[in-house]
């Protein structure tokens, strides 16, 4: 049996949770909106159509494993990274890690994640733990998901980091291997809102950024067409629920936590003029959180004829008008704070 | 959102929530799953239907067992081939039951790592007793019911042993 000293917390997200824990183990103090800001997590992207996907979706962040290389080129924090062919490789480097007292985040598909209620699993393959020890049959696993620390079977991990498919894990590890004495947090922080802006507004690409979010309110009318039947759309639009409120987001597609970390930056770079941005993201996510909370309620009451998805889908063009205009003040006011 | 507001009770699926405290900082708390919460029955409902209808299809030789797994772990012939390693025009095949019935034991385990599930379970359907009624064994599980059964590995990784009785452990 090999367990490594850990404190283990729960996280709104799973990827800035799992190296907001590492570091704070590490011995930097750091909160997960921090990280969550610098690294320019806050993202939107709709996918009507997808060789990966059954059906349209979203997501409400940026590209997995961005927050770590983003995370890293601001603040100099270094982490060390491995990928495997061979299953067997990769667990001979996990052992020897956990043997060297080092608890080490993977890759994996959440739906392996055997101590999650079935019902909240999926395919997915960019969920990330931290493995903290092992005895013969099972690892010690942190996940920022669950409040305790949990056993998963050595055979359910096998599978979770070495399956297939669209962004397969290939056994993905990672720890972190230095830490700067001095972080340079203004630095970081002008960067990571900067970052952030400029993927809402200036990506050229039509599904992505506030572009996306008015192609998600254009194309969501033709959600009915393209389900099977009344429960299915109903299925897909509590979906909608499911992503921006429970899917690690810290609620509102993860605006809410973005309205913490400028509330953070404000005090931490002495920039009180953040104050107000952050303050208006709550106002803005709120927002976000009455169009979810409308969607399982429709769906719910399987009451999605094209009244009610045309209601969608201008709650959808509101969110995008007012995240254009914000995003916008906020990239001039920090080129000139 | 206010604190108050971000209150929901579902001790099954917990969540970290960012809100505004009572002295105006924002920060975490730690809540119930909204949609757990209010609308886990729905979502049950939903999927026993979806279960039942395409058990019946297999019942019926309309689809193959590979197609009722694939359906249900929203899962596209693309994402299936590249997770089982199959070629998308093997498994294209294997989605329909004649296709399904050429298809070779040790594909079929393949499968069957992707979803989880003994290979046996690609060839018969597990129904129990559940009041006055037959339920699907996946359905049962979530109820968290005393089913009286217990599947467990073997070292033939082809062959699943399953006990049946009145109460099991």
């Amino acid at each position: 049996m090999i367990s490594v000293p850990y404190k283990h917390k729960m996280a709104a997200h799973c990827e800035s949770g799992s190296i907001t824990s590492l570091l704070n183990n590490a011995g930097l103090d750091i909160t997960e909106p921090m990280v969550f800001g610098i690294s320019s997590g806050l993202f939107f992207a709709y996918f009507h159509k997808m060789r990966s996907f059954t059906f349209p979706t979203f997501i409400v962040r940026n590209k997995p494993g961005q927050m770590r290389e983003n995370f890293t080129k601001r603040t100099g924090v270094k982490f060390k990274t491995y990928s495997f062919s061979h299953p067997e490789k990769g667990f001979l480097v996990l052992d020897h890690l956990l043997d060297s007292n080092i608890p080490v985040a993977a890759q994996v598909d959440f739906y392996y994640m055997d101590y999650i209620p079935s019902w909240e699993r999926v395919h997915i393959n960019v969920h990330f733990i931290v493995v903290v020890g092992k005895d013969d049959s099972a690892y010690l696993v942190s996940d920022s998901y669950f409040p305790e620390l949990v056993s998963l079977r050595v055979e359910s991990l096998r599978k979770a980091r070495f399956a297939g498919g669209n962004m397969s894990p290939k056994g993905f590890l990672f720890h972190p291997e230095f830490i700067p004495e001095e972080i340079d947090y203004e630095t970081a922080i002008r960067k990571g809102i900067r970052k952030t802006c400029f993927n809402m507004l200036k990506i050229p690409i039509p599904f992505l950024g506030i572009k996306g979010i008015r192609m998600f309110a254009k194309k969501i009318v033709e959600w009915p067409a393209l389900a099977r039947d009344t429960e299915h759309l109903s299925h897909e639009v509590m979906k909608i629920n499911v992503l921006l409120e429970d899917q690690g987001t810290g609620g509102a597609g993860f605006r809410f936590m973005f309205a913490t970390f400028l509330q953070q930056a404000a005090a931490k770079i002495n920039t009180p003029q953040l104050l107000d941005f952050s303050k208006k993201m709550m106002v803005i996510g709120d927002g976000w959180r009455e169009f979810s909370l409308l969607a399982a309620r429709f769906g719910k009451n399987r009451d999605l004829g094209p009244q009610r998805m045309k209601e969608l889908s201008d709650l959808l063009m509101d969110r995008a008008k007012a995240e254009e205009q914000y995003f916008n003040e906020l990239y001039k006011a920090i080129k000139e704070i | 959102m206010k604190e108050k507001d971000g209150y929901t009770n579902a001790p099954e699926q917990q969540v970290i929530l960012y809100v505004e405290k009572e002295d105006g900082n924002y920060g975490p708390m730690q809540t119930g799953s909204y949609i757990t919460g209010n609308y886990l029955d729905d979502y049950k409902l939903k999927r026993g239907h979806l279960e039942e209808s395409l058990r019946n299809k297999v019942i019926n030789n309309e689809i193959s067992p590979v197609s009722y797994y694939m359906i249900l772990e929203d899962l596209t012939v693309s994402e299936l081939a590249s997770r089982a390693g199959i070629r998308k025009s093997i498994v294209k095949k294997h989605l329909d039951p004649a296709g399904f019935g050429q298809a070779r034991v040790s594909t079929l385990k393949k499968y069957a790592g992707v979803f989880n599930i003994p290979v046996s379970a690609l060839l018969q359907i597990l129904m129990l007793r559940y009041n006055d009624h037959f339920e699907s064994y996946t359905i049962l599980e979530e109820k968290k019911l005393d089913k009286g059964i217990e599947l467990t590995d073997t070292k033939n990784p082809y062959v699943t042993l399953v006990k049946i009785g009145d109460k099991l452990p």
